[in-house]
């Protein structure tokens, strides 16, 4: 075997692990999130919206959808790939137990993205359920939206276990969460339009991963067609490989040593 | 590898300027059950974990169960179970989830895996936890459950870390009684224990292990009276140097701990005599034990 720790079929066995566990909370969970998609609408989209005019023929509410709809996966995936991957690989020895077994570090990983992508898959479904409940999905085409961010949803679960596996406490995902996750949500044209802003502000954000799951949902949700979708998807994609790879070196040093 | 579980030669590993294990090499036979004893630091966690493959050698061959570790490792774990000194019980599931999800980590599927967990459950006593958290069982049960579940998937060799540290001794006994059980249905067992005496019964050979090297290795009772003698004699409260001097013809080694003066001897014929003719009573005389060589090889001062 060339790669000793590469992944397989097995990564489905972790995630039916976190599956099983997820069997004990997710009634609670879904309330959870319902109740904080909807708040965040009704503040931003109808409170700050009264003071914004509307945005190339839209209202503030139909601009902002798309972009929470994307910012939920990526938070979901992200809490479940820092502190909950971090208490599994940590504190509960869940990993160690796993690898006593014959699953290799890469199953683990697998299984740990995607799973961290199912979920972070409902609670943009319970998102996708709101926004249309609010009259705000103005094309069929948003339903396309979910295989997408399933693969931003891995992309960022990938990210977040890179920082897992450099962090020795809770305490660096604070600075993790500051440093890349929020920068992130403001700078993608998750609440305002970028277009206009100083040149730098553009440019960091066109590198931002996040901007680009964003066009492609409000190209989805508002015209049921994405302009430059290619590019866009590329994008994605590119970086889902990338941090996936990092993701596993990083995790295997930290797990055998 | 004709009937070789484990077959190690000179493997190593070192944490940055720390050697941790030196030069171990160690052939365990299909059936065999082996004890590796040693104080706190000798390697012992360390050269199980090289067993299966969490900790990479740095030098020397090893194969189990046939195959190398270095790149065999998962086809290995798939027929060998462990049991780790740590808890790695999954604390997000209950007992019998702990259970078939780990079966599945053997591709083993829920269904298929209900017999073999309702026979492990009664073997180790857990049939009224079963839908516990894991959070509400004692530590003999938190135990047993690791136990039970490194052998769901009826394994060809156990390798147990300090399997009985920390149990009251009525857990132990049980933890103890059902390891011969299963070493009598013919598993190969590899175990490391501070219990001397336990170990003495249990293992048909033992290792001891200091400073990330075996000291000795062999059946322990063999072990015991090669190196330390068939009695032990126990004078506290010191001796004086005539005592000393007027031992010098009789077949003992001496050694003084303390204010305690051990005499090993390997015919206790005229030692007890010679004590008495000398006005010493209150020596203790008892069989030479597994914990007087362990002590002798590996010295007395407290590790930490």
């Amino acid at each position: 075997m060339l790669f000793p720790q590469a992944p397989s079929h097995r990564a489905f066995r972790v995630w039916v692990r976190h599956l099983v566990y997820y069997r004990s909370f997710y009634l609670a969970e879904w309330a959870g999130n319902l109740g904080e998609h909807i708040l965040w609408l009704v503040a931003f989209g109808y409170g700050l919206g009264r003071l914004v005019p509307s945005l190339d023929g839209i209202s503030y509410a139909q601009f902002i959808g798309p972009g929470l709809m994307v910012s939920v996966a990526m938070w979901n995936a992200t809490y479940e790939s820092t502190y909950g991957a971090y208490s599994r690989m940590r504190i509960q020895n869940v990993y160690e137990s796993m690898l006593m077994a014959p699953l290799t570090v890469g199953d683990i990983v697998l299984g740990d993205l995607l799973w961290c992508a199912s979920r972070a898959l409902i609670g943009s479904t319970l998102m996708l359920i709101v926004l249309s409940l609010f009259g705000l999905v103005g094309s069929l085409w948003a339903v396309a939206i979910l295989p997408i961010l399933f693969i931003e949803a891995v992309m960022f679960a990938a990210l977040g276990l890179i920082a897992t596996s450099l962090a020795h406490s809770f305490s660096f995902f604070n600075f993790y969460f500051s440093a890349i996750v929020m920068p992130m949500f403001f700078f993608a044209g998750t609440l305002f339009p970028i277009k206009g802003l100083p040149l730098w502000v553009e440019r960091l954000s066109e590198a931002l991963p996040l901007t680009h799951a964003v066009r492609i949902a409000r190209g989805l949700f508002i015209y049921g067609y994405v302009e430059d979708f290619i590019w866009h998807f590329s994008f994605l994609l590119g970086f889902t490989f990338l941090f996936l790879t990092v993701a596993c070196v990083l995790v295997s040093r930290r797990m055998v040593e | 590898m004709p009937g070789f579980v484990i077959d190690a030669q000179g493997i190593e590993k070192s944490f940055g300027t720390l050697k941790a294990v030196d030069g171990v090499s160690l052939q365990v036979k299909t059936g065999e059950c082996f004890g590796i004893l040693g104080p706190n630091g000798a390697g012992k966690t360390t050269t199980i974990k090289m067993l299966h493959g969490a900790v990479q050698s740095d030098a020397g061959a090893l194969r189990v169960l046939g195959r190398d570790v270095a790149t065999q490792s998962r086809l290995i774990r798939a027929q060998m179970g462990v049991v780790s000194q740590e808890d790695t019980l999954d604390r997000d599931l209950t007992v019998y989830e702990n259970l078939w999800v780990y079966a599945g980590f053997f591709s083993i599927s829920k269904k298929a895996s209900l017999s073999r967990i309702e026979y492990l459950i009664d073997f180790m006593q857990l049939r009224e936890k079963w839908d516990s958290q894991i959070k509400t069982l004692s530590g003999g049960m938190k135990r047993r459950l690791h136990i039970a579940r490194a052998l769901i998937h009826e394994p060809k060799f156990l390798i147990l870390d300090e399997p009985t540290t920390g149990l009251d001794p009525q857990a132990r006994h049980l933890v103890w009684q059902r390891l011969r059980e299963l070493k009598a249905q013919g598993l190969t067992i590899l175990l490391t224990t501070h219990y001397m005496e336990e170990a003495a019964q249990m293992c048909d050979r033992i290792g001891i292990m200091d400073g990330g090297k075996f000291l000795v290795e062999g059946p322990p009772q063999t072990l015991v009276q090669e190196k330390v003698g068939d009695e032990v004699y126990e004078l506290r409260g010191g001796a004086s140097e005539e005592l000393l001097d007027s031992l010098q013809g009789l077949p003992v080694t001496t050694e003084i701990v303390a204010d305690i003066l051990y005499l090993y001897s390997h015919n206790g014929m005229g030692v007890m005599e010679h004590l008495i003719s000398c006005g010493r009573k209150d020596f203790l005389r008892r069989p030479a034990t597994l914990e007087d060589l362990f002590l002798r090889l590996t010295g007395r001062e407290l590790r930490d």
